[in-house]
């Protein structure tokens, strides 16, 4: 059965079921997203009563994978078994009939139902004359909620409860489904120590009673702790099916980064070094933001690596006044600054390129133009007090920067929707070279740019650094940082863990910091 | 992001140009036909200067308080208070006028800050309370029922209103050009410069185009709502002075009907020229459908009921219309 699985050999957990086939084996599995290819080829296998960890940097392809499984969306080639049969799963519905259950990180609830409603969504009910026999229903459910151990009654509110219950509540479910396979994303990224500690027993429960499970974490040592066997994705591949007996955390990093990692080559000689700017100091918005301090220099690209979900853009929104901090200060050049709202940031000397450019860096059906010039819109009045616009000065401004950033655009009255990715990236940006903000943000500037703007926006945050402005860019490639950087911060779980410089700076380095180790279980009970 | 686009797709490349201009032109293709229709009809009532004058003087009132709304919704946030407010703006102004002596132009004057005050009041409510904008000015709209029903205690207010009062309205200006066109196009005149040329106009139409990215572009998107609830209240303040002064009285309901009017030419209009966004000039030609259309109604002698019919109709044509230019643009 196994032989035509070239990457994963059957693992130790599977072959203590004898001669059984695996629960689940996904073998060779390819999917593409428009050009991008997200899966190139990868294989899995999960026995039953197998814990089976899923590792992986961010854009590894674990999220494919899970969606292909969850019947959201189809492989462009591949096999799927279970129990040995080849089976396609078209749409989520048969995902369950398979006997799947998927956790997130977003749990899928209605909060103003009750625990046993949410429990019981979707399934079909025991009815009484006609009616729904709640109470012959809370018979049969309070069983497997006493197993996985929830405390909140049967008829409390979902609303009140904690994520922690949450996640309990939402394994009920999947029992009640009669899950042979669970899958769980990030279980534990808004758990206590506590909580996790309670979960990993009932994994470990459910698993003894022939429930697998797949274990898709970022947290290596969770991983190491109660996996049966791990698979790691890298680029698109499974490049390794380990067994845990004999692994480390080292071979788990190896695994992820890969071993082919070149040398950085740094492109900046000298780091010029001007007055701090922006001085952050203990800046905190629990739980995503915990007690980050920094400085931040004229001429410097600061960089904030970390996986995702490690709380970089919303530190990115505190600092621009997007979001209330808790607590924290911060000066900006030698002026005591908090920013009520992004207003008050840009006017204080702040520019930011958000993350998500179509959702919250532009108006799409708007024009090139309108779009560059939304920041500085005094600056295209006629006069200071009367607020008509100076429409010649607007489209030479916007002439000028179209022809500097080479932004490809039939012309600036064009709308900015109709623009390619990288070129609408360069339109946020433009808008505020316009301005000439002291310090500049830029969350995920590349995402979804194609190689050559990339190239041109690494390129002007370097240019736009040496004319003396701070450049803070993040992003969630490792590979991305190095060579642009002076000065990278790795944020893990919401605070500041390394902060790399000169020699030690490296992509290598930046990953090694992402996977740090656990916060000492102090830090993690303030969460 | 290709998951939005895939039903789209499906659509022919030569259809979605045919839809784009029934989207964009249909208003005016619209307004044309039936003007042409209405003309080979009835061609000595319809087609006369004077018929033409008739029109848009009793249009202007409803173009002005439809080019109010117009920013409001231009903002991104409904404003069904305007109605109700025009009523009571009407009781008040010929209150202050025969109850209380005051001089007319004071009287204006204090209606017209009642006015801004009230978009004032619904801009905080629907960015500070955060209430929905539909259910804040429906809230607000009926308490002003209400005092607009304790102010007149239930009577019109007819008696001793004094001519000059009423030549606001029914005066005529240079080459007999009757007042209220003169003072609707200063209004919305004022309104389009405001929008479409001044950098408060870009933030207005940013805001109504993104508020996420307006925000972080650096935009204050609270004061720009409330602007626009604030244009709206006034221009529901000017409509409701000239509705009591052509009426030469102040009636608890006289304006109650403005809002579905206003609605109707401000989604025609925003199916007018560009696709699917709001906008002054495109409510104006929404205005002049509906004024058309009532006057060809009317020279037929059509039952008022069809009025209403027509109405209820055009308004969802338009909506339809504006959504799927709306659609097309995104595509």
């Amino acid at each position: 059965m196994n032989t035509d699985v070239p990457v994963v050999p059957a693992g130790e957990a599977g072959s203590r079921q004898g001669r059984l086939p695996p629960l689940l084996e996904v073998a060779d599995i390819t999917k593409s997203y428009g050009g991008v290819q997200a899966l190139k080829g990868v294989s899995l296998s999960i026995a039953a009563g197998e814990i089976h960890g899923l590792v992986g940097a961010n854009g590894a392809g674990k999220s494919t994978l899970i969606r292909i499984l969850a019947g959201l969306t189809q492989p462009d080639s591949g096999r799927i078994r279970i129990k040995g049969e080849p089976v396609s799963i078209p749409t989520p519905q048969r995902a369950t009939d398979f006997g799947m259950s998927f956790i997130h990180q977003e749990l899928a609830f209605v909060p103003s139902m009750t625990v046993l409603q949410n429990i019981m969504l979707g399934l079909p009910k025991k009815t009484r004359f006609g009616m729904v026999d709640w109470r012959s229903i809370a018979r049969d459910v309070a069983p497997v909620t006493a197993r996985v151990g929830v405390t909140a009654p049967l008829d409390a509110n979902v609303k009140g409860l904690s994520t922690a219950e949450n996640w309990l509540i939402n394994i009920c479910r999947a029992l009640m489904r009669n899950a042979r396979l669970i899958v769980m994303d990030e279980p534990t990224a808004s758990l206590a120590a506590g909580e996790s500690e309670k979960l990993f027993g009932i994994i470990q429960d459910l698993a003894r009673s022939g429930v697998s499970i797949l274990y898709v974490s970022h947290r290596l040592d969770e991983i190491l702790r109660i996996c049966h066997r791990v698979t790691a994705f890298r680029d698109g591949r499974s490049v390794a099916a380990l067994s845990a007996d004999s692994l480390t955390r080292h071979d788990l990093v190896d695994a992820i980064v890969g071993h082919a990692v070149q040398p950085v080559m740094k492109s900046s000689v000298a780091v010029g070094r001007g007055d701090i700017v922006l001085s952050v100091e203990g800046l905190s918005r629990f739980p995503r933001v915990k007690g980050v301090s920094f400085d931040l220099r004229r001429g410097e690209v600061l960089g904030i690596g970390g996986l995702v979900g490690a709380g970089r853009s919303e530190l990115a929104r505190l600092l621009f006044g997007a979001d209330r901090t808790d607590g924290g200060q911060m000066t900006l050049a030698g002026q005591p600054f908090a920013p009520k709202d992004p207003a008050a940031a840009v006017k204080a000397g702040l520019g930011l390129v958000p993350e998500e450019r179509r959702s919250d860096g532009l108006v799409l059906t708007k024009s090139v133009a309108f779009n560059l010039q939304l920041s500085n819109l005094k600056a295209i009045q006629r006069n200071p007090v009367l607020p008509f616009i100076d429409y010649r000065r607007r489209a030479s401004l916007s002439q000028t920067m179209v022809r500097d950033l080479a932004i490809k655009t039939a012309d600036i009255d064009t709308p900015v929707g109709r623009l390619s990715g990288g070129n609408q990236q360069k339109v946020v940006i433009g808008r505020w070279l316009l301005r000439l903000p002291k310090v500049l943000i830029l969350d995920e500037p590349t995402r979804g740019v194609d190689i050559e703007a990339r190239g041109e926006i690494h390129r002007l945050m370097r240019v736009l650094a040496e004319r003396g402005m701070a450049v803070i860019v993040i992003s969630s490639e490792p590979d991305e940082l190095p060579d642009l950087c002076d000065r990278v911060l790795v944020m893990v779980e919401g605070r500041l863990v390394r902060e790399l410089e000169g020699p030690s700076l490296s992509r290598a380095a930046i990953i090694e910091a992402s996977y740090a180790e656990k916060l000492s279980s102090e830090d993690r009970a303030l969460v | 992001m290709s998951e939005t686009s895939a039903p789209h797709r499906r659509l022919s490349a030569r259809f979605k140009t045919g839809l784009g201009i029934v989207a964009n032109y249909g208003t005016i293709i619209g307004l044309l036909g039936m003007m042409l229709a209405f003309s080979i009809v009835s061609p000595k009532a319809f087609p006369t200067i004077n018929n033409f004058v008739n029109v848009l003087n009793q249009a202007s009132l409803a173009m002005i308080i439809a080019a109010g709304l117009t920013v409001a919704v231009a903002v991104g946030e409904l404003d069904l208070s305007i109605g109700f407010a025009a009523s009571l703006h009407g009781i008040l102004v010929t209150g202050l006028i025969v109850s209380n002596q005051l001089p007319i132009s004071i009287a204006i004057l204090i209606v017209m800050v009642v006015g801004a005050g009230i978009g004032f009041i619904n801009g905080l409510i629907v960015t500070k309370v955060h209430v929905n904008s539909v259910i804040a000015t429906l809230g607000t709209g009926t308490i002003l029922t209400g005092l607009a029903f304790a102010y007149s205690a239930g009577v019109p207010i007819v008696a001793g209103v004094p001519d000059a009062f009423l030549s606001i309205s029914l005066g005529r200006w240079l080459l007999g050009i009757p007042n209220n066109i003169v003072i609707m196009v200063v209004v919305v005149g004022g309104l389009w410069l405001l929008v479409e040329r001044t950098s408060i106009g870009q933030e207005i139409q940013a805001v109504g185009g993104n508020p996420s990215a307006a925000r972080l572009a650096g935009i204050s998107v609270d004061r720009i709502k409330i602007l626009g609830f604030v244009v709206s209240g006034v221009c529901a303040a000017i409509t409701g002075i000239l509705l009591a002064s052509r009426l030469g009285s102040g009636t608890a309901s006289a304006g109650d009907s403005y809002l579905l009017t206003a609605f109707a030419a401000v989604f025609l209009g925003s199916a007018t020229l560009r696709d699917g966004e709001f906008h002054i000039l495109g409510t104006l030609i929404g205005a002049l459908i509906i004024a058309f259309g009532f006057n060809g109604l009317s020279i037929f002698g059509a039952p008022t009921f069809s009025q209403y019919v027509l109405q209820g109709t055009i308004l969802i044509v338009a909506v339809g219309l504006s959504s799927l230019g709306r659609t097309i643009a995104e595509s």
